[in-house]
């Protein structure tokens, strides 16, 4: 038996939009526009098994959006095909709707002037529940994301974290098999995060539902997703396990330094630890924590600077990610 | 179907609730679309009193066209008010979530808005379908047939409003384009049914069907008019169906787009 659930291949997008031609003028421009084309996602393919959890990553641009968009049937492919749970997007939208809950970060779906009990129910009688499974599924769902204490407020008076809460709620009152969320934890505070990323992870166990985000958040790939695939300039680039993109940035940490006055010199660094920026005003050091831990580097950079400040960070996504694309 | 259906009341329903829960905004704007409507009907009259009866159309036929066309006008942006928002949900890439649902798409864009104010023009056209039947002493056929043609006359503006916001998926500055449109098709609606004679009715009859919801269902009524009716309906039924199939055509060319959205 075939246990995918998602099976892409060959998928292409292009776009065309009219440009301007400065060398013409604005009558030929006007009824005579040039057209170009942009290819939003090249040829990919990848499958999907059911259960498991995704981070389809890339950085701003790189056709994410766009693919999570033709999973869904929002978009028409090029070309290639797309097969979701034996659904194809493009023919059976409305099949697929009652299979797959979604979760744009950037967009809601609740009535902003109703309590968030109304917007929960809409979306039982939009699926088709009887009035019984609604009343049962809202009871789980309040129970299981915690909404009690706001389910009678309308929901344009929920915090953003509340409302992200919701939002993921109301995608799952008909209990799909397949989730997928687009930036869910944009906007949100690191409790908030959190929140929101234990409750994936609680109904990806219990009830199977298989993930599939994107987000620029690195903590949301790390906690939550067992496999990583990045996507840049539309094409896929790399799909392997989350633990081993991680060890490519967990494997270094950044320290900036603020002086407390100027730094007049860059002496050499232990092993371990080198210079990404010099400057009489901030240091940044990167440090390899497979050679040397943060304690031992931090004790050994404060014998060496005298500083007023310190912070210490991950890479970030994007930088992974280029390191990731240049390489390749 | 029926499930569809269901769920449109359901959706209108719970648009209503939404909308009233504004009630300052719900009732401003009820009172102030009917105050609107009267004011232009106070005008029609002046100027039919003082110009007579201009191609055998009198003030009572007057009242008529303004019923028709407020009573349709009202139903469709009233329940059905989502179509007028099609410009705004293409080009915010808010037409996602309709796509993402389960009904049929059409019906869940129509039902995802409820136009408030077209209460106010509902009202408005009970009001003057009620003064046009007692004016015209209307026996029970007729009034049998001015129900038919409130239905006939609605169809025929939701056919059109389909049409003209479907429009909407070809140009990226749909607001102004459907807008335009949308006025060339329903300024000679309201205008004086007897000024439209010759190539004038026969292109705001068969190429932009302004006609139909309000000018031909008056005569259609006053001279009992059979042979009219029959018309009405193919071309009503005509615009249905291609309402349909354009729209269906241009939801294809959606390409969506990342800005913030709120609501449903």
């Amino acid at each position: 038996m075939n246990n995918d659930s998602i099976i892409v291949s060959n998928l292409t997008k292009k776009f065309t939009f009219q440009v301007k031609n400065k060398a013409s003028g604005w009558l030929k421009n006007l009824f005579f526009p040039e057209k170009k084309e942009i290819v939003a996602v090249n040829n990919i393919s990848f499958s999907v098994k059911s259960g498991e959890r995704i981070a389809f990553i890339g950085p701003n641009g790189a056709g994410k959006s766009t693919t999570i968009k033709m999973l869904t049937g929002i978009l028409f492919p090029t070309s290639g095909k797309i097969n979701i749970l034996g659904l194809d997007p493009t023919k059976d939208r409305k099949k697929l709707a009652y299979q797959i809950g979604t979760v744009f970060g950037q967009r809601s779906q609740l009535f902003p002037n109703l309590p968030l009990t109304d917007s929960l129910e809409f979306f039982g009688v939009m699926y088709d529940l009887s009035d019984s499974d609604i009343k049962k599924r809202i009871a789980e769902l309040i129970k299981l994301f915690d909404l009690g204490s706001f389910i009678d407020q309308p929901v344009r008076k929920l915090s953003l974290g509340q409302r992200m809460r919701a939002e993921v709620a109301a995608s799952l009152i008909h209990k799909p098999k397949i989730i997928l969320l687009d930036e869910p934890t944009i906007g949100l505070d690191v409790v908030a995060k959190k929140s929101l990323r234990d409750l994936l992870l609680k109904i990806n166990r219990e009830e199977n539902t298989t993930i599939f985000l994107t987000s620029h958040d690195v903590g949301d790939v790390e906690f939550l997703c067992e496999r990583t695939i990045v996507i840049n300039h539309g094409v896929v680039i790399k799909d392997l396990p989350t633990e081993e993109l991680s060890t490519t940035f967990v494997n270094e940490k950044y320290i900036d330094l603020i002086p407390e006055n100027i730094f007049n010199s860059f002496p050499e660094l232990p092993e371990g630890i080198r210079y990404s920026l010099k400057d009489k005003d901030k240091i940044i050091v990167v440090v390899n924590i497979k050679k040397i831990n943060i304690q031992e580097s931090l004790r050994k950079l404060l014998n060496i600077f005298e500083v007023e400040d310190i912070d210490v960070y991950n890479v970030d996504l994007e930088t992974v990610i280029r390191n990731i694309y240049e390489r390749n | 179907m029926k499930k569809e259906l269901k769920f449109a009341l359901y959706a209108i329903k719970k648009n209503i609730q939404s909308s009233a829960e504004l009630r300052t905004s719900f009732l401003m704007n009820i009172v102030g679309m009917a105050i609107n409507n009267i004011a232009f009907i106070i005008i029609w009259m002046f100027l039919i009193k003082s110009v007579g009866v201009i191609g055998g159309w009198t003030a009572m036929d007057i009242v008529g066209l303004q019923g028709f066309i407020a009573l349709s006008y009202g139903t469709i942006l009233s329940t059905a008010n989502g179509l007028r928002k099609i410009a705004d949900y293409t080009a915010s890439g808010a037409l996602d979530r309709f796509m993402l649902s389960p009904k049929n798409l059409l019906i869940r864009i129509a039902t995802s808005s409820f136009g408030v104010s077209a209460i106010g023009d509902v009202v408005f056209g009970i009001v003057c379908m009620v003064i046009y039947s007692f004016a015209i002493s209307a026996s029970i056929s007729q009034i049998f047939l001015v129900l038919l043609l409130l239905i006939i006359s609605t169809i025929t503006f939701l056919s059109m409003i389909i049409l003209i916001y479907s429009t909407s998926f070809f140009f990226t500055d749909a607001n102004t384009v459907t807008s335009g449109i949308f006025e060339l098709f329903f300024t000679p609606a309201l205008f004086h049914g007897g000024a439209f004679q010759g190539v004038m009715r026969f292109v705001f009859t068969f190429f932009i069907p302004s006609l139909l919801i309000g000018t031909l269902p008056v005569e259609i009524v006053r001279n009992i008019s059979l042979d009219k009716l029959l018309l009405l309906i193919i071309l009503t039924i005509f615009w249905f169906i291609f309402s349909i199939f354009i729209f269906n055509r241009a939801v294809r060319r959606y390409e969506s787009s990342n800005f913030m959205t709120f609501g449903n």
